[in-house]
């Protein structure tokens, strides 16, 4: 048998060894083939780099007369697809805002008072004036699409005492020329979704017993609850997170009412709320090595797993009830130190919007199954109770402590002056930090959140789209529940 | 002969280790080709050496362990793939119980019960009948961490028995009981199977095996050596001589001529213990009335008469290669 009949040999194997999850593989595999055609309908339908169009514009300074062109022809309309980098709002032209008669070579534009009103858009870097106030119509980091028109005029203005005439091309468009992109996104995602549950649904279909095995992994899980929650280690954890989480909304909310030039001030409710999600991660983190201690290893040591194993039960049920039972154990005191502290940070300071507190709230959740999830891997793989704390601590210590001591050192290996003031609004720091963040469950969490309290989910968040936000979302819990079954199993097989 | 409810075939099971980044550390190969069979209605005795791969079988029939080859069927269906199914069916004591301390008696019942698709109430009944048989009635309400060791393995007996299995599988079930305690159980076991219960059984309790087993298994270094009903090897041992200690007292070398000079006793050794003199024949069974007329009638006071080793121990040793 040659390597080619050997490798079709095994690759059929391990295809009909998955036979219950061939149809998720399939979705899985139909989905990433339509994000691709995702990505291909924008590429094709329209210009994805406007900043590449107004970096190859020409400013050509001849004495008195200055020019300024594209490489477009003058009357092309384009259709730009980019990420609005600042707040509409603020780039609205008011009377108090700029001075008439002045050129603005970062604008390319004379400001004039016919300018009053209107907005200039920063699309992807991308200057497009827009004949609208757009303040609360768009807000920054969304992505939208803007079908733009290439114009001409010539102007005068006075620099340092010389007239010169400058003749002008611009983009500009109209308010009905812009549109969230997400406008047609949702079309793809929403299709996208559905051969997903589909797929998920043909393949629980495939498993054996799957409602008996779903009845045990609530009882398990109850067990599990019933046991964790009344154990004085996590009532005395429980308190204590309670009380920072509250604390920390506290000071969150108050911190909204402070100077604004202070260095802690808060800019609105929504920023607050992101930020308690870190101090929930902090706290929580630590409460879900407290409850994994207790499970496997210490099971492995009273010799419990052995009457449970015999019992009609699969190994996957029992890692899923145990991880949802002990994910009950730090949730049920999570949700109350959320809600509390919530109220303490509303009190305080202003009301984040519902889609940010349901996503605080369940994002937090799915937060809290994750991280145990992650310590369970440690907790079965381990070989003593102390492996268990110490792999624990140190990933805590990790994700909650040093993880920006992690990123300056990855920025500062590939080039980024970590030393220079105002370094962290540098964006190609800031998306180094948001890549890197995906790797860490409180940032993701801190980032769904972020995500969900706008009205969209085509957002750009400091060089990360929303849609990588959420698939790290869903991907985290899934790897973590994968990985904590199929250490156990190794384990068990002996 | 019973119908054939449990068969090994072959199996070979290796222990094997990993670091924490899934790299194989060390392997030990536990099952070498064991092959074994149980039939329905047998109480049979699973004996070897430490280390023979004992619980490591019962481990792999009850599903804890996967076997690396080989077949292990119930009812002729092989347990791969239907392990769910023919869990339902069979009850299982390991050796070292455990079992969750702050749970009462009653609690874990209904915690393991929950695992059969039984209602609470049929769980409260099956376990109020279960805890009554084995005694633990008045304390059903107590925690497990309070209970004895023989407690908590009669416990763990009653949750075995929860599902009203077809096949009871028991791992050392008399480890750490006292006498009262094994006899108890054994009074059980064998109450249990009269009703039809099939049990199995592991033990390095030889006179347990012979009391309790009808069929015994013998196995050494992952392999069976020898599968054989209690009667046969009774019958084989009575074939074979034994080996008898006497303690007597006025026993002289005239007396120790004179027995040897029968065919009846096969070798005599003789030695003075201070207190009293010690001899051992190796004679066959039936003949011992006939060494203890001899010694009344020569006048020889008999202070006790002991077979050295029992039948079984004998066999074991010899199977096993230490004897």
């Amino acid at each position: 048998m040659n390597l080619k009949d050997r490798y079709l040999l095994k690759s059929n194997d391990r295809w009909k060894s998955k036979e219950t999850w061939q149809p998720l593989i399939i979705s899985i595999i139909l989905i990433i083939s339509l994000a691709i055609m995702h990505k291909g309908y924008w590429e094709a339908t329209t210009e994805t780099n406007p900043e590449e169009v107004w970096e190859n514009k020409k400013l050509i300074k001849d004495e008195n007369n200055w020019t300024i062109t594209f490489e477009e022809d003058v009357g092309d309309s384009i259709t730009f697809k980019g990420i609005l980098r600042t707040a509409p709002k603020f780039e609205v032209y008011m009377n108090d805002t700029f001075i008439p008669g002045k050129f603005s070579e970062g604008e390319a534009i004379i400001y004039s008072e016919e300018l009053y009103g209107k907005t200039m858009l920063n699309v992807s870097g991308m200057r497009i004036l827009v004949n609208d106030d757009l303040s609360k119509k768009f807000f920054v980091s969304e992505v939208i699409t803007i079908k733009a028109t290439l114009v001409s005029n010539i102007s005068t203005f006075d620099n340092n005492g010389q007239l010169i005439s400058l003749e002008r091309e611009g983009w500009v468009a109209e308010t009905e020329d812009i549109s969230l992109s997400s406008t047609k996104d949702n079309y793809f995602f929403t299709t996208e979704l559905l051969i997903l549950f589909i797929g998920l649904y043909l393949s629980l279909n495939r498993i054996k017993n799957l409602s008996e095995q779903t009845t045990m992994i609530w009882h398990l899980a109850k067990f599990e609850l019933n046991q964790g929650i009344r154990s004085p280690r996590m009532i005395v954890l429980g308190v204590i997170f309670t009380l920072f989480i509250i604390g920390m909304g506290w000071l969150l909310g108050d911190l909204q009412n402070g100077d604004p030039e202070s260095a802690f001030f808060v800019q609105n409710a929504n920023g607050a709320l992101q930020q308690l999600c870190f101090f929930v991660f902090f706290v929580v983190s630590l409460a879900a090595i407290g409850v994994s201690v207790d499970s496997f290893h210490k099971e492995r040591q009273a010799n419990t797993l052995n009457i449970l194993l015999a019992k009609p039960i699969n190994r996957e049920t029992i890692v899923i009830g145990k991880a949802v039972g002990l994910t009950l154990v730090v949730g049920i005191p999570a949700l109350v130190a959320q809600i509390l502290g919530l109220i303490f940070m509303i009190k305080a300071g202003e009301i984040p919007s519902t889609s940010g507190i349901i996503a605080f709230i369940v994002c937090g959740q799915i937060m809290i199954f994750t991280l145990v999830c992650f310590q369970l891997c440690f907790a079965i793989a381990a070989r003593s109770g102390t492996d268990v704390v110490m792999y624990g601590l140190g990933m805590w210590l990790l994700f909650a402590v040093v993880w920006n001591l992690l990123i300056y050192a990855i920025s500062f290996a590939i080039g980024i002056d970590v030393t220079a003031d105002d370094f962290e609004n540098d964006p190609k720091f800031q998306s180094i930090a948001s890549h890197i963040g995906m790797l860490n469950p409180g940032y993701v969490y801190q980032f769904s959140v972020g995500l969900l309290t706008h009205r969209t989910l085509a957002i750009d968040l400091e060089g990360i789209p929303g849609w990588l936000i959420l698939l790290a979302q869903v991907l985290w819990p899934i790897i973590c529940l994968r990985t904590a079954t199929k250490l156990f199993k190794r384990e068990v097989k002996g | 002969m019973g119908k054939n409810l449990l068969r090994i075939e072959n199996v070979k099971k290796t222990y094997r280790k990993y670091n924490l980044f899934g790299k194989e550390i060390s392997k030990f190969s536990a099952l070498n080709g064991l092959s074994l069979n149980v039939e329905e209605g047998q109480i049979y005795g699973f004996l070897g050496p430490n280390g023979a791969g004992k619980t490591t079988t019962i481990k792999c029939i009850m599903g804890i362990l996967e076997t690396d080859s080989g077949n292990i069927l119930i009812d002729g269906m092989n347990i791969e793939g239907n392990g769910l199914y023919f869990k339902n069916k069979i009850g299982f004591l390991p050796e070292q119980v455990g079992l969750y301390g702050r749970l009462t008696a009653k609690e874990s019942l209904q915690f393991y019960g929950g695992f059969y698709n039984l209602d609470e109430s049929e769980i409260e009944k099956r376990g109020k009948s279960l805890l009554a048989k084995l005694g633990l009635e008045k304390d059903s309400n107590r925690k497990v961490n309070e209970y004895s060791l023989g407690m908590r393995k009669r416990l763990a007996l009653c949750i075995a028995l929860l599902n009203e299995p077809e096949i009871l599988v028991l791992d050392e079930p008399t480890s750490g009981l006292d006498p009262r305690g094994v006899k108890a159980l054994r009074i059980v076991l064998k109450d249990l199977n009269k009703k039809g219960l099939t049990i199995i059984l592991s033990s390095h309790v030889l006179t347990e095996v012979q009391e309790i087993c009808s069929h015994v298994g013998i196995i050494n270094k992952g392999k069976m050596i020898r599968e054989e009903s209690i009667d046969r090897i009774r019958k084989e041992v009575e074939k074979k001589s034994i080996k008898l200690l006497l303690k007597v007292k006025k026993f002289s070398k005239e007396n120790a001529k004179e027995l040897s000079k029968d065919k009846k006793i096969k070798d005599i050794k003789q030695k003075n213990n201070g207190k009293h003199e010690e001899i051992i024949l190796k004679l066959k069974e039936e003949n011992i009335p006939w060494v203890t007329d001899f010694l009344v009638s020569k006048g020889i006071k008999i202070f006790s008469i002991e077979p050295q080793k029992n039948s079984l121990e004998e066999i074991f040793l010899k199977e096993t290669g230490d004897d």
